[in-house]
């Protein structure tokens, strides 16, 4: 019953820009994270750019290199195993990404951003 | 190489910190894959929380429980305001002067320090594990609603070091960390004169002044010169903050007070990301459905 009221008066004040605004913040914050990966003692930030650099690397009959990682240390990694772990990785989180996000910009009440029955 | 989480957990008069541990503890077992998990705590708080959980819950979720005798003077002159949103404070006793002795109580060559109340709803620390960076600990935060601005919680004092957050710390067992940790012991125990030095605020005495203090010594007296954690940023929420609901794995509902109209909420689904929740009567409220979830 107390959370009931609580519940219902929060959502009266709830502005629906600024709850869109933070589970959008949300969403961003899980694809960053699952866009960090680590590996040989150190830690990349899985992006656009490192992926051509490294399938530049491999076209150019590289097996192996040093890669600065978040932290500028250098890191040996083999290229091909390397490619096709932050290719899946990167696609798995902005799949994910794209999937919620499309569900958040389809939802006008701020109940439904939160997915929850204003009732409960 | 042996790896495992650790955590703090001595209850007071009205938070069950154990029973936070018993939960974050499933949680890392369930989204890290994880199950080296050390919780030191004192007899009182572990003989309370089995009443409340029963035995097996607690030794299932903790593989290691470590019991030490509370420093009662200590006690009983670390008063803290608690918060349970701004409708309720209360001062209660904030032990946390073990923290300090992780080093030597951990049983683990890499260990994740976290607070009890840091709950892991992803597997993102695993990024840690063989790291070349033997410690790590971040002084990057950011608050889920992104407008709300804390500036003492940036430095120890307006013109003074960056704080560091001891909420989560990685460390591998080494000379770096024995050192580390023997400087935060060494403050902890003349703390009036780092005080004097580093001006932190009030008499309370936080870990997270003793180990930005170490940190800064140990760093050459540079700012910002220990490594982050291979996170993006630590998220929180504040102790005027609610939390509705966990209504599933990974998800908890909260009701963020409003930054320009206190004691009002906006409602927020924070799912997939670990956060540090502030308010511990809140995370006891859900925590049978968080063990529910995981279990």
């Amino acid at each position: 019953m107390y959370m009931s009221s609580k519940l219902t008066k929060a959502l009266e004040f709830a502005n629906y820009r600024t709850t869109l605004n933070v589970q959008h913040n949300n969403l961003k914050a899980k694809v960053q994270t699952l866009l960090n990966y680590s590996i040989n003692g150190g830690t990349f930030e899985i992006s656009q750019t490192l992926i051509s650099f490294v399938k530049t690397l491999i076209d150019q009959g590289n097996s192996q290199a040093v890669l600065l990682d978040i932290y500028t240390n250098p890191i040996q990694v083999e290229l091909e195993i390397f490619l096709e772990e932050i290719t899946s990785r990167y696609f798995e989180a902005t799949n994910e990404y794209h999937v919620e996000y499309t569900k958040l910009r389809k939802s006008r009440k701020v109940h439904k951003l939160i997915d929850i029955d204003p009732d409960d | 190489m042996t790896r495992g989480f650790l955590m703090f957990a001595h209850n007071n008069d009205e938070i069950d910190y154990l029973k936070l541990a018993v939960v974050n503890a499933m949680l890392i077992k369930k989204n890290c894959d994880i199950h080296n998990i050390t919780v030191v705590t004192n007899q009182a708080s572990y003989d309370y929380t089995v009443d409340v959980l029963g035995i097996d819950v607690v030794n299932n979720a903790i593989s290691n429980i470590i019991i030490t005798e509370k420093d009662k003077k200590f006690k009983t002159a670390n008063q803290r305001i608690y918060k349970d949103t701004n409708h309720k404070t209360t001062p209660l006793s904030f032990y946390n002067k073990d923290r300090a002795d992780a080093y030597e109580l951990s049983p683990y060559d890499e260990t994740i320090l976290i607070d009890a109340d840091y709950l892991i709803l992803s597997n993102a620390l695993n990024n840690c594990w063989g790291h070349n960076n033997e410690f790590m600990m971040n002084w990057k935060y950011e608050d889920i609603m992104t407008e709300r601005e804390d500036p003492t919680l940036r430095r120890l004092d307006p013109t003074g070091i960056t704080m560091y957050w001891a909420t989560v710390v990685y460390f591998k067992k080494g000379n770096f960390a024995q050192q580390f940790f023997s400087t935060v012991q060494h403050v902890r125990n003349n703390r009036e004169y780092y005080q004097s030095v580093y001006k932190w605020p009030g008499n309370l005495y936080r870990n997270d002044y003793s180990f930005s203090i170490a940190a800064h010594m140990l760093s050459g007296f540079q700012d910002k010169a220990i490594a982050q954690l291979p996170l993006p940023t630590l998220y929180k929420t504040f102790d005027t903050d609610d939390v509705h609901s966990a209504p599933a794995l990974n998800e908890i509902i909260f009701y963020l007070e409003k930054p320009k109209s206190l004691g009002d909420f906006m409602i927020c689904k924070w799912k997939g990301v670990d956060i540090h929740v502030m308010n511990k009567w809140a995370i006891n409220r859900i925590s049978n459905q968080l063990m529910e979830h995981v279990a």
